[in-house]
């Protein structure tokens, strides 16, 4: 760590979940925006507690979902009609009807990928470095430590220090990039 | 009763599986069509011999539908009456039904969220007296409303192979038998939900538990029996194994409409404080759930039966788009599921009252529909007919029912008071919306 290094941003540990709630409430009602809670578990209604919006994520879903679905449809009206027409059990050449099953499960795949590719591009994942790495004491948010880090990118990270450390934190620490 | 924790586990175990296969072991069902294809072969020519029997000319049915009989019952002020009643009857049936379903599924599951919505469940399903009562009517003036308890079996041959369960005997013991039973589950959470309001203690969950366990199947057997009774039989050729898991899909559907409303207008009442957004959240998540379960089990019992192309399974949806049943059907389609589909799709449409409430009126109005497309076709084959009897039995039923449950309701207190899970449900962080932090401890 040395002094000419830029902060990534600062570091506070919690030795509880409910510490670490009440905390995510006073950084929310503060109005930061670059900042992010890293918990061992899912902490019920933390969303909230950090005023996240909504996932973005649906729309994703919702595009993949329409698009497996016309791809379906248009698939097997292209194979069975207009490219090669084929009758099948003296059904008609096309009909909603049987191109359904499949263009329901296309729904269902392509609704799949792109939620998990939506979730990874929202998070900007697969990421393989985190300034937070380099910290000693962040090593137990796997464990059994909860903390919250304000980026330095915040433009009221000034006061950030001060905020944290009255938000009843066990170990404060500056992080460098 | 006391039972080792693996022998409950067993119970549990059997009874997800059971509930899988109520809905897998009906689809896998419907799609080995073969025995019903050799029985189409032989009751051909017994149908013939049943028109001639009956006089029927039915020229023109025949050119329509294959399979169509002239309306087996007169329509008389009677038949209208009895006809609008069996629709109405469904329908409430299927909310009642559907309470018990949520009930069983709350132990199965021993969940925590619904703790605070289960007296609400235990409420309804605790109807089924009432319901067994008025299906006294029905009972009593079958051979008004059923065709087939007209016809001698010796004529008929899909009635002659059916005729182990579809007679007079089977039907009123079968419904009597049932309805007892749906009593004494319904009756019998109640009471141990009640007991546990007292004095807290674990075993009354315990023997809701083991109920629920073997009360899964139970409700999955007799549910399809008496859908088979009571509103498949009106057309006894039929041939569907999943009509029983059809109308539960529905009847879940209703059921959590309904439920929705109920906890909405007590949440400011009799449930303050224990109702959370994540209550209303999860009700309106299983509603959009059951909205695509119905679609697809009703999606798949039309396409499978139009893909065996078999007259003994298609005259059913033949009749069904003859005139303005047309129209009707694709209602049920867009109605049913589409709109609400799209509509529910959202997490804020499912928890904002606007739009709730129109909603809950239109799943109301949608499975009426449904079980009108079910019912009303065997007396006026030719197209939707609407008469004042419909909606006086329909508002007469509810009414009835809904004074049934407000009483029932007053009974008791509104939620599980020492539900050994009410803790949990309870304990789920509500946060304070940005600047209530201060006062938030």
């Amino acid at each position: 760590m040395s002094a000419s290094a830029k902060p990534y941003g600062i570091l506070a540990r919690y030795d509880t979940a409910a510490d670490i709630f009440e905390a995510a409430l006073k950084v929310r009602d503060a109005g930061y925006r670059k900042w992010d809670v890293y918990t061992p578990f899912p902490i019920h209604g933390m969303d909230e507690a950090m005023g996240l919006e909504k996932s973005k994520v649906g729309y994703f879903t919702f595009v993949g979902g329409f698009t497996g679905f016309t791809t379906g449809m248009t698939m097997i009206w292209y194979m069975n009609k207009f490219d090669y027409g084929l009758v099948v059990g003296g059904k008609p050449l096309f009909t909603p009807l049987f191109a359904f099953p499949v263009s329901y499960e296309l729904t269902i795949l392509l609704s799949a990928f792109a939620t998990l590719g939506g979730m990874l591009l929202l998070n900007r994942l697969p990421k393989l470095y985190n300034p937070l790495f380099s910290s000693e004491i962040f090593k137990r948010a796997s464990n059994d430590r909860f903390f919250i880090c304000i980026e330095a990118a915040d433009p009221k990270y000034a006061e950030a220090r001060a905020l944290l450390e009255a938000s009843g934190a066990s170990a404060i620490e500056l992080v460098e990039d | 009763m006391n039972f080792s924790p693996l022998f409950k586990r067993i119970f549990a175990l059997l009874a997800c599986v059971g509930l899988v296969s109520f809905g897998a072991l009906r689809l896998a069902a419907a799609d080995h069509a073969e025995p019903a294809a050799a029985a189409a072969h032989a009751a051909a020519p017994a149908h013939e011999a049943a028109h001639a029997d009956h006089g029927d000319a039915g020229h023109d049915a025949h050119a329509a539908g294959g399979h169509a009989h002239k309306p087996a019952i007169e329509v008389t002020f009677v038949s209208q009456f009895l006809y609008s009643y069996l629709t109405a009857y469904m329908f409430c049936l299927s909310i009642v039904v559907g309470a018990m379903f949520l009930v069983i599924l709350h132990h199965l599951f021993d969940a925590s969220w619904s703790v605070p919505i289960r007296r609400v469940n235990e409420q309804i399903a605790c109807l089924m007296p009432v319901m067994g009562l008025l299906c006294l009517p029905i009972i009593i003036l079958a051979p008004q409303i059923y065709p087939w308890m007209n016809i001698d079996p010796a004529t008929d041959h899909a009635l002659d192979v059916k005729k182990v369960l579809f007679n007079r005997t089977s039907f009123t013991v079968l419904l009597v038998v049932i309805f007892g039973l749906w009593s004494f589950m319904a009756l019998n959470f109640r009471r141990w939900s009640v007991a546990q309001d007292k004095d807290g203690a674990a075993k009354w969950t315990s023997k809701a538990r083991f109920q629920a366990a073997w009360g899964i199947f139970a409700f999955a057997i007799t549910l399809t029996l008496v859908v088979f009774l009571l509103m498949k039989s009106l057309m006894h050729q039929f041939f569907s194994t999943m009509y029983g898991v059809y109308y539960f899909a529905g009847s879940v559907w209703t059921t959590l409409a309904t439920v929705y409303g109920i906890v909405f207008w007590l949440k400011s009442r009799e449930l303050k404080g224990v109702i959370y957004t994540h209550t209303m959240h999860f009700i309106g998540t299983l509603f959009f759930a059951f909205t695509v379960f119905y679609a697809y089990i009703h999606f798949s019992q039309y396409f499978l039966i139009w893909n065996a192309a078999i007259p003994e399974e298609t005259f059913w949806y033949v009749k069904r788009e003859v005139g303005s049943w047309w129209q009707v059907g694709l209602l049920i389609l867009f109605g049913h599921f589409f709109v609400p589909f799209l509509i529910l799709l959202r997490i804020d449409t499912k928890l904002n009252p606007l739009v709730m409430g129109p909603m809950i009126l239109w799943a109301w109005l949608m499975h009426y529909t449904d079980m009108t497309f079910n019912v009303m076709p065997v007396l006026y084959p030719e197209g939707l007919h609407v008469t004042l009897l419909d909606p006086i039995c329909w508002v007469a039923l509810s009414a009835v029912l809904a004074l049934a449950f407000w009483k029932n309701f007053k009974s008791a207190a509104p939620f599980p008071l020492k539900d050994p899970r009410l803790k949990e449900a309870l304990t789920h962080h509500e946060v304070p919306a940005p600047g209530a932090a201060a006062a938030h401890h």
